[in-house]
């Protein structure tokens, strides 16, 4: 896996800050002096968010001295979304199963009183 | 995905080495107490479909557990110990691969009464190292990543909501 570089997006997705950074770029390229309107912050307090971003590989900066956009990286975010969304798979599934299983027990027990829990199905369970 | 507003799945990522899950389920806290803590209740479901052996499940402070899950590409086994074990309310234990042997991640499940007959799961991995993290992953893993860029949307989204 891409462990080495996963890791700074991580601690870079970590701060709240930074993440809102990251959904304000989603909607386009953006200045300092634009990112740091809406949050009650220093220029250089974002500036340094931005770098911290910029290292991890999240954002990258244009040339244009004067305004140096700030522009979303989504390669990058796009591995960690990877991850998440593998992780989001196995849960989401096995999470699924157990909603299902829930709602069995309960007809389950509806069905036989309190004492449902003692029957046994004996062709099984294949939901 | 077949999940409704109600019951759909809520990751977000605390810090770097954690994940968390949240989902609400339609079911008193204590059935679903006891779909975690009775094993043949939590082979049901833990497997996604797929079975599961439980070989050992000592659902109390300092006890084992150890499940293999077999699939189309062969088995996967996982074991750990009970850290915590407070009834009805939260679960605490270690959790390893065996593809991944001695590498420790601590699973916590936190069990919420809604008080209208449903329960809220908070359920959060802590890795020990963001390697361990990474690699936990492959534990599993039947096909490959999706390559959809509507996992990025969802990221963002679970992000800043």
């Amino acid at each position: 896996m891409t462990t080495d570089t996963l890791s700074p997006t991580f601690a870079a997705l970590a701060d709240p800050t930074r993440r809102a950074i990251l959904a304000r770029l989603a909607g386009g390229e953006a200045t300092v002096t634009e990112l740091a309107k809406p949050f009650d912050m220093s220029m250089p307090a974002i500036s340094k968010h931005l770098k911290v971003l910029e290292r991890a590989g999240l954002i990258t900066r244009g040339r244009d001295k004067q305004r140096r956009p700030c522009r979303i990286d989504a390669a990058r975010l796009k591995d960690v979304s990877d991850w998440v969304e593998h992780y989001r798979k196995i849960w989401e599934e096995r999470f699924d199963r157990l909603d299902d299983y829930l709602q069995d027990l309960q007809k389950e027990q509806k069905k036989h009183g309190k004492n449902g829990r003692d029957k046994r199905d004996k062709k099984g369970n294949q939901p | 995905m077949t999940t409704t507003s109600a019951n759909k799945l809520e990751i977000t990522l605390p810090s770097d080495r954690e994940i968390q899950m949240e989902r609400v389920f339609a079911a008193p806290r204590d059935l679903v107490w006891q779909a975690h803590t009775e094993a043949e209740k939590l082979a049901k479901w833990w497997g996604r479909g797929n079975k599961v052996d439980i070989e050992r499940f000592e659902a109390e402070r300092g006890g084992h557990w150890r499940f293999v899950e077999h699939h189309d590409g062969g088995s996967d086994g996982f074991e750990g110990r009970f850290r915590e074990v407070t009834p009805t309310e939260r679960l605490v234990q270690s959790f390893e691969w065996d593809g991944m042997p001695a590498h420790v991640c601590i699973n916590t499940s936190i069990f919420e009464d809604l008080g209208d007959g449903r329960t809220r799961i908070v359920a959060t991995s802590l890795f020990h190292t963001t390697e361990e993290r990474d690699g936990m992953l492959e534990s599993g893993m039947e096909g490959g990543l999706s390559e959809s860029y509507a996992a990025l949307d969802h990221l963002l989204a679970s992000l800043t909501r």
